[in-house]
């Protein structure tokens, strides 16, 4: 009996697992959002996937045929505003978020055809609680959905077929500041959200959002007692600074860290081996530390936190008592690293106080921290105490104007993200290369209006570049090269197997080089300056694409788009005087920019 | 009572009411209503509320005059020489300076260091500017601001923002260099006329002063 039927019930089961693989089971089947991150014919989040490489395996385009890429496509925003976003791609349709008023348009990620555009109405009031232009960094897919923020506080989900609104979830309140900029990241089921607002005293937080009803799930905030940070029996921080009750709270002066900033505005990465999401935080409030005496935790703080209810599991404050307005929102890859002989699991954040970190990302110990650009406000970093070490003379009194200071507020890198080669063992670092002089003054809070008590003047740094676009040899700890850019290097970058690595400038060049030495490959003048993310794919007609926004405007080139005046210094918070020159060289703009090989040479091999 | 008795009696109830008065002075500041009396007893600023309501934020008037309307209307305090330094204190002090930046070289709010105006220029409209609000996220201050700190913030504005120069447009270039000056940084030096203190604007983002 068992003889005859086995072969049926096989058959039988063989044909179940089949229909399973080929029928799509309405919502009940969850998309593997890892497996689509590996999938590089895609890019469904914008820093490519939970370990923030932003890495291709694609080689079509690589650098023996480079120099012949043309530009495909290109469409219109219709918003000139800086566009810092990164388009993504699921399937056939690429997506992309402009600046305010935050439409997202679907469009066919061959052709350029517009598919939909879904247009909130976001609070145009917002637009004056905005520090650094009224920039978005993108949307994130999951499970047939699109997800995002708008400036005014919203966290929205769209229908990736039809551009249906399916929930939208006011996250917070822009009369108090607050706004919301940054690129959600989608963790098991969950929309991870991060607040802006550091200039205006807000209260920083994470928020995870359910996908499919919009609900709030949990809060962590940054600031505050413990309770309010998540902070419990599994909070573990490697170093004694971080370790003790409601720091939150008593490393303020009383009752300061309501309005304490720590902003998450920047990037969030995932280790699915350990279910950590690994997040910075903004600048404490106000940006004048005479009148914040104290650590001021946990601005300026690395977290890891648990992906399902958000309880820390270590963290790592960077710069303690912040006098210059060093957020530590920018991004954490996650790597394998060499450490004494020992394979590590690493998070490798560029800092914006001009540290190279690479930490180790289940403990948080801080195993190196390199200056990788000229910085004269901290004379070290002390990996044993995981403290820098501070230069009395350059601390902001009130009153003082105090001149020189390495690197100037937005860091020696600000938000715009580096790529990992594994290919060439390289990171690459998009940034910029300024001082400053400032002078810090009281401020008082005013619910909705900035906090900062500061007056700051930056120009170019030493050798008179504004910005370079360099190679870092993690293991070497060092920089291997460098190209030097009139302009701080604003946009994001994004490197290949085919050996190239993009980048724009903000004097309209979009620009591939060969990511083992530098040299250019290719060059093209956008529209508009360049602020964006490159992100690359395949469309279905086989060929690889590169997608870049074009658009000044950010918190460096805003004058070049807005009513700011050039012949003041200390506008834009100080980033006016350096880049007095940008007006000259471009106005605002709103285009998606997509290269390709020309027809025919689609399929050369490298 | 006897005469010295009475005397007493009403010197300290003068003291007493002189007291009172004090602190109720002291105590209240200044002697304005508290807002939801002031609101309930309507404005009470220095210019009358139907003079200020006609007051128009555009030049384009149906049949091309301004019949009824009070276009140029003046800073009632132009002739208070010290409005424009209180207005400077104002002007960081509830954080004018964190939008609209030091000497009003724009930021997160426009500049109001140049002479280009979305709601037109007169020293009224700024006032209403600053009062009412404006849509792209200037808040209302008439919520907050005694009116005679707003026609102070008025002043100072009027003081820090460039007169009209003769040209109807401006150039911008690298070669030559336009417009090739610019104010000294506000660290260096605080006035409530900026424009009397440039510099040569070095090329490149170059450090002022080498």
């Amino acid at each position: 009996m068992k003889n005859r039927r086995a072969p049926l019930i096989h058959a039988f089961l063989l044909m179940l697992i089949a229909l399973t693989a080929i029928l799509p089971v309405g919502g009940a089947h969850a998309d593997d959002l890892q497996a689509m991150m590996q999938d590089d014919k895609q890019w469904v989040m914008p820093a490519k996937n939970y370990a923030n490489t932003r890495f291709s395996n694609l080689k079509q385009i690589n650098a023996a045929n480079a120099g012949q890429l043309r530009l495909a496509w290109s469409f219109s925003l219709g918003s000139d505003h800086g566009q810092e976003a990164a388009p993504i791609v699921v399937g056939d349709t690429l997506y992309v978020v402009g600046a305010y008023p935050n439409e997202l348009f679907a469009l066919d990620a061959v052709t350029g055809d517009l598919k939909w555009k879904y247009s909130p109405r976001v609070d145009p009031s917002s637009q004056g609680e905005a520090c650094c232009d009224v920039v978005n960094r993108g949307e994130v897919y999951d499970n047939g959905k699109i997800f995002y923020n708008t400036l005014d506080d919203h966290t929205v989900a769209v229908d990736a077929r039809t551009g249906k609104e399916v929930w939208a979830t006011k996250l917070g309140d822009i009369s108090r500041g607050m706004t919301l900029t940054m690129a959600p990241i989608a963790v098991k089921g969950k929309i991870l959200v991060g607040n802006s607002g550091g200039e205006m005293g807000i209260r920083g937080w994470v928020t995870a959002v359910d996908e499919n009803t919009g609900k709030i799930a949990w809060r962590a905030y940054n600031v505050g007692p413990d309770k309010d940070v998540l902070i419990g029996p599994r909070f573990h921080p490697y170093y004694k600074s971080a370790q003790g009750k409601d720091l939150g709270v008593t490393t303020w002066p009383p009752g300061r860290w309501q309005i304490g900033g720590a902003p998450v505005w920047g990037w969030l990465s995932y280790d699915p081996q350990t279910n950590l999401v690994f997040y910075g935080t903004g600048n404490p409030g106000p940006w004048n530390n005479n009148q914040r005496e104290g650590d001021n935790k946990w601005s300026t703080t690395i977290f890891a936190r648990d992906a399902d209810t958000g309880e820390a599991v270590w963290a790592d404050q960077l710069n303690p008592h912040d006098l210059y307005d060093y957020d530590e929102i920018n991004e954490n890859v996650l790597i394998d690293l060499p450490i004494n002989g020992q394979m590590k699991h690493v998070l490798v954040h560029p800092g914006r106080d001009g540290f190279m970190f690479v930490i180790d990302r289940e403990t948080g110990q801080i195993y190196s921290a390199d200056k990788y650009d000229t910085q004269n406000s901290m004379s070290s970093f002390d990996i044993k105490t995981g403290r820098p070490v501070m230069v009395p003379a350059l601390t902001p009194l009130p009153g003082k104007n105090v001149t020189g200071i390495c690197p100037a507020s937005p860091g020696a890198k600000d938000w715009q993200p580096v790529a990992w080669s594994p290919v060439t063992h390289l990171l690459y670092i998009p940034h910029q290369h300024l001082c400053m002089d400032y002078k810090a003054s009281e401020v008082g809070y005013i619910a909705g209006t900035p906090y900062v008590g500061a007056t700051v003047n930056m120009y170019a740094g030493p050798g008179g570049y504004r910005g370079e676009f360099a190679a870092w040899d993690l293991t070497k700890r060092k920089k291997v090269w460098a190209i030097h850019e009139n302009f701080p290097v604003w946009t994001g970058t994004m490197a290949t197997a085919g050996n190239i690595a993009v980048y724009g400038t903000l004097d309209r060049w979009f620009k591939v080089v060969d990511a083992r030495n530098g040299k250019l490959l290719y060059k093209f003048h956008g529209p508009s300056g360049f602020i964006g993310q490159p992100i690359t794919y395949q469309g279905k007609d086989g060929n690889q694409y590169i997608a870049l926004l074009s658009g000044v405007g950010g918190w460096v080139g805003a004058l070049a788009n807005a009513e700011i005046d050039p012949r003041v210094r200390n506008g834009a918070l100080g980033y006016t005087g350096a880049v007095n020159d940008l007006p000259a060289y471009t106005s605002g703009g709103s285009s998606l920019l997509v290269f390709a090989l020309p027809p025919g040479k689609a399929n050369a091999q490298q | 009572m006897d005469n010295f008795h009475r005397i007493v009696a009403i010197i300290a109830a003068a003291i007493v009411i002189v007291v009172a008065v004090a602190l109720a002075l002291i105590v209240m500041p200044g002697s304005s209503p508290k807002p939801h009396q002031r609101l309930a007893n309507g404005y009470s600023g220095i210019i009358p509320a139907g003079a200020l309501l006609r007051v128009p934020v555009t030049g384009v008037y149906p049949g091309g005059v301004p019949a009824g309307l009070n276009p140029n209307m003046q800073n009632p305090l132009a002739n208070d020489p010290d409005a424009a330094q209180r207005g400077m204190k104002d002007f960081d002090a509830f954080n004018c300076s964190g939008c609209h930046a030091a000497n009003g070289g724009g930021g997160m709010g426009p500049s109001l260091s140049n002479d280009r105006w979305i709601y037109r220029s007169s020293p009224a409209n700024i006032y209403l500017s600053i009062v009412q609000g404006r849509a792209a996220g200037m808040p209302a201050w008439g919520a907050m601001l005694p009116d005679r700190t707003v026609w102070e913030l008025v002043a100072y504005i009027q003081s820090i923002s460039q007169k009209p120069g003769r040209n109807f447009g401006d150039t911008t270039s690298l070669s030559p260099p336009s417009p090739g000056y610019e104010q000294v940084p506000a660290g260096q030096i605080q006035t409530t006329t900026p424009w009397k203190y440039t510099e040569p604007m070095p090329a490149n983002g170059a450090k002022p002063g080498g």
